[in-house]
């Protein structure tokens, strides 16, 4: 498996994570406390573009200069290993690195821009960072530490009937760095089984998108909903309590629509939506209120978790 | 049968997407064999008249119009297609390009104008955000969730996170500079222009 860093980390504020489930950003600060991992966050970083950029508002010399900028700010902190706690951050980001490595002209044309207008300080120079040493996802530093967790555990949730949700863009954009596979994607499954549970592992839809896609959810919602209870169909099948998530782009989509969506199939879709980082800081022992940040859900946690049940050691 | 020669086919279209900034997959797009596995995979696909490969199959045909092709705008971007493609195509990607394409055209802006508030936010206040003129909407869907954003503040505060990010005028100047050199502004300036005028032809 590729090297994975513990240390020299920034981890890259998410604008969802932010405004829609600050609980993300809190759950994966405990556990990276927990476990040991050194990290910072930037008050000068901005968003990555995201929504503008896949709503095609955004060019893509646009967004990379946006992502030199903050590879540049990475770089001066001396923590070139930039975590991100969303998946499209993570894609967009991972993307603009491969591009300003590998095209000199795009490359050029921005540092050019940069020293002719006053921003030389932000050049980027190729090789500044590597796709693949020093772009990740929450959820690659967490699956570095995959031994460490279950003595870290105090609380029981293996009662609970368990199915995760791969963000597409964690896991199919540049699927040569995927851990934990593509076709069947499992690191998610593999770090709630060290939490001590087991999840369902392969159901239909598995590596299906959450409907979101962008401008489809906002401006194009039939096409976005229908996508949606596929899978939300194929969940509820299979009697899930508890659907984890890596991505805020996902949990908004099933967390905020599941009760619209289940009026449209004429179904009670029941599941609750955590990000795997809620989960394993759940399990951990982190209040639902002070680190879960359980009142940004609208599907309510305690819908499903109505008591916590202490490990037996 | 008709035989297509290769030094026949109208392959400009596709060598405009190949040198195409964001085309990361170098020539994929000249090796789609048609096999379909793109749009077996595809929920746009499946839910609407989208259809990845015949994408390819247009572009390799040279074929413009698809510029102007309303379903374009259904790809829900999951990569799905890009993942599983057997040669190392990305449809997701070319159609992306394809966007790219028909806006510097002035095709499609009107699919542009419910975003322009991202464009706003992040140019005048270096903050990524979902547009508020959807804000109405979700309020409607979504219950409680109008009033959790009146509280976000004090969410934070328990969840010991800062207040929601204000960044500095620093970084704000630095964040508008750069949309403004790349050319950015011009293009949402263009794009609101055409927006102005439309609303006032339809009032």
């Amino acid at each position: 498996m590729k090297e994975i860093p513990d240390k020299n980390i920034l981890l890259f504020r998410s604008c969802l994570v932010s405004v829609e489930y600050p609980g993300v950003e809190s759950s994966t600060k405990f556990v990276f406390d927990k476990l040991g991992i050194n990290y910072a966050i930037s008050e000068k970083q901005t968003c990555c573009t995201g929504l503008g950029h896949y709503s095609d508002v955004f060019d893509q010399v646009s967004t990379s200069a946006i992502g030199a900028r903050n590879f540049r700010i990475a770089k001066e902190l001396e923590r070139p290993n930039l975590v991100m706690m969303c998946a499209t951050c993570y894609a967009i980001n991972k993307k603009s690195v491969k591009l300003l490595n590998k095209k000199d002209d795009l490359r050029e044309k921005i540092n050019k821009l940069f020293d002719e207008n006053g921003l030389a300080h932000l050049k980027y120079e190729k090789g500044d960072l590597k796709p693949t040493e020093n772009i990740f996802h929450v959820v690659d530093i967490l699956y570095n530490k995959i031994d460490e967790i279950p003595d870290k555990i105090k609380y029981d949730l293996s009662g609970y009937t368990i199915a995760t949700h791969h963000g597409c863009h964690y896991c199919k954009v540049h699927y040569e760095d995927t851990i934990g596979g593509v076709r069947d994607p499992r690191i998610m499954d593999d770090l709630i089984e060290a939490c001590g549970c087991k999840t369902i592992g392969w159901y239909d839809h598995k590596r299906s998108t959450c409907g979101t896609g962008f401008r489809q959810r906002y401006s194009n919602r039939e096409l976005s909903f229908s996508a949606t209870a596929d899978k939300m169909n194929a969940i509820d099948d299979e009697d899930v309590d508890i659907l984890v998530h890596l991505c805020p782009n996902c949990h908004i989509q099933f967390d905020r629509y599941q009760h619209l969506i289940g009026e449209r199939e004429g179904r009670k879709f029941k599941a609750i939506h955590l990000n795997i980082t809620q989960f394993i800081a759940l399990a951990m022992g982190g209040d639902l209120d002070k680190v879960i940040g359980q009142k940004a859900h609208t599907v309510p946690i305690n819908s499903i978790i109505k008591e916590l049940k202490e490990v037996e050691k | 049968m008709t035989t297509q020669k290769i030094t026949d086919t109208p392959i400009e279209f596709a060598e405009d997407i190949i040198s195409d900034v964001k085309n990361s997959k170098e020539d994929g797009v000249l090796k789609c064999v048609q096999c379909g596995m793109c749009t077996s995979t595809c929920p746009a696909a499946r839910h609407s008249d989208y259809n990845p490969r015949d994408i390819i199959e247009r572009v390799l045909d040279g074929d413009i119009s698809i510029l102007k092709d309303d379903n374009i705008w259904n790809c829900f971007y999951c990569y799905t297609c890009h993942s599983v493609c057997p040669v190392g195509n990305s449809v997701c990607e070319v159609n992306q390009i394809l966007k790219q394409f028909a806006i510097s055209k002035g095709i499609g802006y009107d699919k542009l104008y419910e975003y322009m508030g991202f464009a706003d936010s992040y140019f005048t206040a270096a903050i990524g955000a979902i547009p508020e003129i959807f804000f109405e909407d979700i309020a409607n869907d979504v219950p409680g969730w109008w009033e959790f954003r009146q509280n976000l503040g004090e969410i934070r505060d328990e969840l010991e996170l800062e207040p929601p990010l204000m960044p500095s005028k620093e970084v704000i100047g630095e964040v508008s500079k750069i949309l403004t050199i790349t050319g950015f502004k011009d293009r949402i300036d263009k794009i609101r222009a055409s927006q102005e005028e439309k609303n006032e032809g339809d009032s």
